[in-house]
């Protein structure tokens, strides 16, 4: 297939397993974004596939071409830094064109492919200067078209937003998706900000530990996790353990939890007698008579402008949920109602 | 800056700055002042570009000129380049290394006439290399190494001792420039030579020049592995100045020394503005 193809990858660091047993497939022209905490693996998974680090074990296939052992300079790829890593003796042009003198482009492809890129992303005025003379967001343009102008077939970015304050990471997130739609590339995108990952991605994979804990559209993971890891790392979530007292061949799976039975309908059957569940803040509905009716006295409120977060606590058990009536106050006691396929079932517990 | 802050800052200045200027325009006045035919110890002193006119006739003064020149380039840039790699291997840290660049950095601490006796002790007619060679079939008799026309021992000897110097100056220039920056760079395509061409190079090229000038400036001025290792059909313009004092001629003495210090800087200049020109890493 054209895109990625990674089979069984694993890499070890002495005793450190750093990325364990890793397959997956990326379409050509997909979005995916490796999103994790620290250390978890994201970061040398983007390096095997740009090559600058070879797999302990495991294969990747660039375009069904078998690249594990190929070094960087001889794959159809391109990488992102987080730091730019711009040449900082060259100009701004030279830069850009720094990779097609490497490929020996002819002339006239070169100032055409240049023309492309200078226009697209709004270079033309800054071609003459060295990039101590650049912004960090006019940096990471340079790089960016650095990257665009060798047309790979594979674009890598690792944390490229990172350095950006919020305003500008907002407007170059926005760019960076616009770029890799209009000239077609597949995109591989490191993070740790799940709120990136989860606007910019067609597919979202989550690790931890060295695997990938779910590979999914960001909203399947938000409305779906598979994990209580995933469940707490998208977004924010209750999670609870609860034991399955009764399902039905519909779905309905009746449990009882710490707060008191609740009654779920995710869709899949419980893994196992005892599970962990979880439901997001902002499900609990103040205003409904409905299920899963749930009642909690408020030990803090933060006003957060459209909603309010607020703190409950149900006899020693503390868990959080959103509303958008600012008038309820710490010490008051709230009454909620969570539909049932709102309730999660996640992994099984031992 | 105000009058006083400035005459704060002279003063401040002069113990330090103040003495050296002090001893060298000394030196230099008088070198000066000598070449053209003032404080003569042996004759009128007066005003007389005769010592110079005498000296540039000379064979032996544009000899001395010539290979105090090939001396110093050579061994210049054999050390800038022998460098260059240690200081590429040395630069990330891996177990040893410290060692290794601590064994490297030895020969700075060794007097260069230690190395050259050493040195003459090893390629003499009977010595080490002469018995090793000999031993493992290569010559069946000895050869003549010692002060071998070419002055290939003074290069050899130059260069063990100035490599050190350079890979001290390089190493923190290599070390200062990010993974990420040659990462890129052999992203986009760029092989090990094509790296170290176009980004290595250029970014290092201050570290460099100061290593080609000092090593240059040192080298161009050598006696002692010249008198002890160096060819015997030629002199280097120390020694010929040297030679020139010992005579009593310090009026020829002094054009020798002067046109040392003028070489030393137009040659430190020309070597600074090539490198530059040479490693801007903006040719394809």
């Amino acid at each position: 297939m054209d895109g990625i193809t990674a089979g069984n990858l694993k890499m070890v660091f002495g005793d450190f397993v750093a990325v364990r047993d890793v397959s997956f497939e990326v379409a050509a022209g997909e979005f995916v974004t490796l999103l994790g905490p620290s250390g978890c693996g994201k970061t040398t998974l983007l390096k095997m596939i740009s090559g600058f680090l070879t797999p302990t074990g495991g294969t990747i296939h660039l375009s069904g071409v078998d690249v594990t052992r190929t070094p960087p300079e001889k794959r159809d790829t391109a990488l992102c830094f987080q730091s730019y890593a711009l040449f900082p003796h060259l100009s701004v042009l030279e830069n850009l064109e720094f990779g097609l003198r490497q490929k020996r482009v002819p002339p006239a492809e070169r100032r055409q492919r240049l023309d492309a890129v200078i226009d697209n992303l709004d270079l033309a005025l800054h071609l003459g200067k060295l990039p101590n003379q650049l912004s960090g967001g006019q940096q990471q343009r340079v790089a960016l078209g650095r990257a665009l102008v060798m047309r790979p077939n594979v674009i890598l970015f690792d944390e490229p937003l990172s350095n950006l304050d919020a305003k500008l990471r907002d407007q170059v997130r926005i760019e960076i998706r616009r770029i890799q739609r209009d000239f077609g590339l597949t995109a591989i995108y490191v993070t740790h900000d799940q709120a990136e990952a989860l606007a910019m991605s067609d597919r979202v994979f989550v690790m931890n530990g060295g695997k990938i804990e779910q590979a999914d559209t960001p909203e399947e993971l938000y409305s779906a996790p598979k994990t209580s890891f995933v469940a707490d790392f998208i977004g924010s979530a209750n999670v609870l353990e609860a034991d399955v007292t009764s399902t039905n061949g519909n779905g309905d799976v009746e449990l009882s939890t710490p707060l008191g039975p609740l009654k779920a309908n995710s869709g899949a059957p419980p893994m196992g007698r005892k599970v962990k569940i979880c439901w997001r803040p902002e499900h609990a509905d103040l205003t409904a008579t409905g299920e899963n009716r749930l009642s909690a006295r408020v030990t803090h409120r933060a006003f957060q402008g459209h909603f309010t977060d607020l703190h409950l606590d149900d006899g020693g058990n503390g868990y959080r949920i959103q509303t958008n009536q600012p008038s309820i106050r710490e010490g008051d006691t709230v009454t909620f109602s969570l539909r049932s396929d709102q309730i999660v079932l996640l992994e099984a517990l031992a | 800056m105000t009058l006083r802050k400035w005459l704060l800052v002279l003063s401040l200045l002069t113990p330090g700055i103040g003495l050296i200027v002090a001893f060298i325009g000394v030196a230099v006045y008088i070198a000066a002042a000598q070449s053209f035919g003032y404080y003569n110890l042996a004759g009128e002193s007066s005003f007389s570009l005769e010592f110079w006119d005498r000296m540039l006739d000379r064979k032996v003064f544009s000899r001395a000129v010539m290979y105090s020149i090939y001396i110093g380039v050579i061994s210049a840039f054999l050390s800038v380049a022998f460098a260059y790699p240690l200081a590429i291997w040395l630069r990330k840290p891996f177990p040893g290394s410290l060692a290794i660049g601590a064994m490297l950095k030895a020969p700075l601490l060794v007097h260069g006439l230690v190395v050259a006796f050493l040195f003459i002790n090893v390629i003499s007619y009977h010595g080490i290399l002469n018995q090793l060679l000999q031993g493992i079939g290569l010559w069946d008799e000895p050869h003549r190494l010692q002060n071998d026309r070419n002055a290939i021992g003074v290069l050899i000897l130059q260069t063990w001792k100035n490599m050190p110097f350079a890979l001290l100056l390089l190493t923190g220039a290599v070390q200062s420039i990010s993974d990420d920056v040659l990462n890129a760079a052999r992203d986009l395509g760029a092989g090990s030579f094509d790296r170290f061409r176009k980004v290595i190079a250029p970014l290092t090229v201050s570290a460099m020049q100061a290593a080609l000038i000092i090593i240059f400036i040192g080298a161009l001025a050598d006696f002692s592995f010249q008198v002890i290792a160096g060819p015997t059909n030629r002199q280097s313009l120390s020694q010929l100045m040297v030679f020139f004092k010992d005579g009593g001629r310090w009026n020829d003495a002094a054009v020798v020394g002067v046109s040392l210090m003028i070489i030393a800087i137009a040659g430190s200049a020309l070597l600074a503005a090539v490198s530059r020109i040479v490693m801007r890493g903006r040719i394809a």
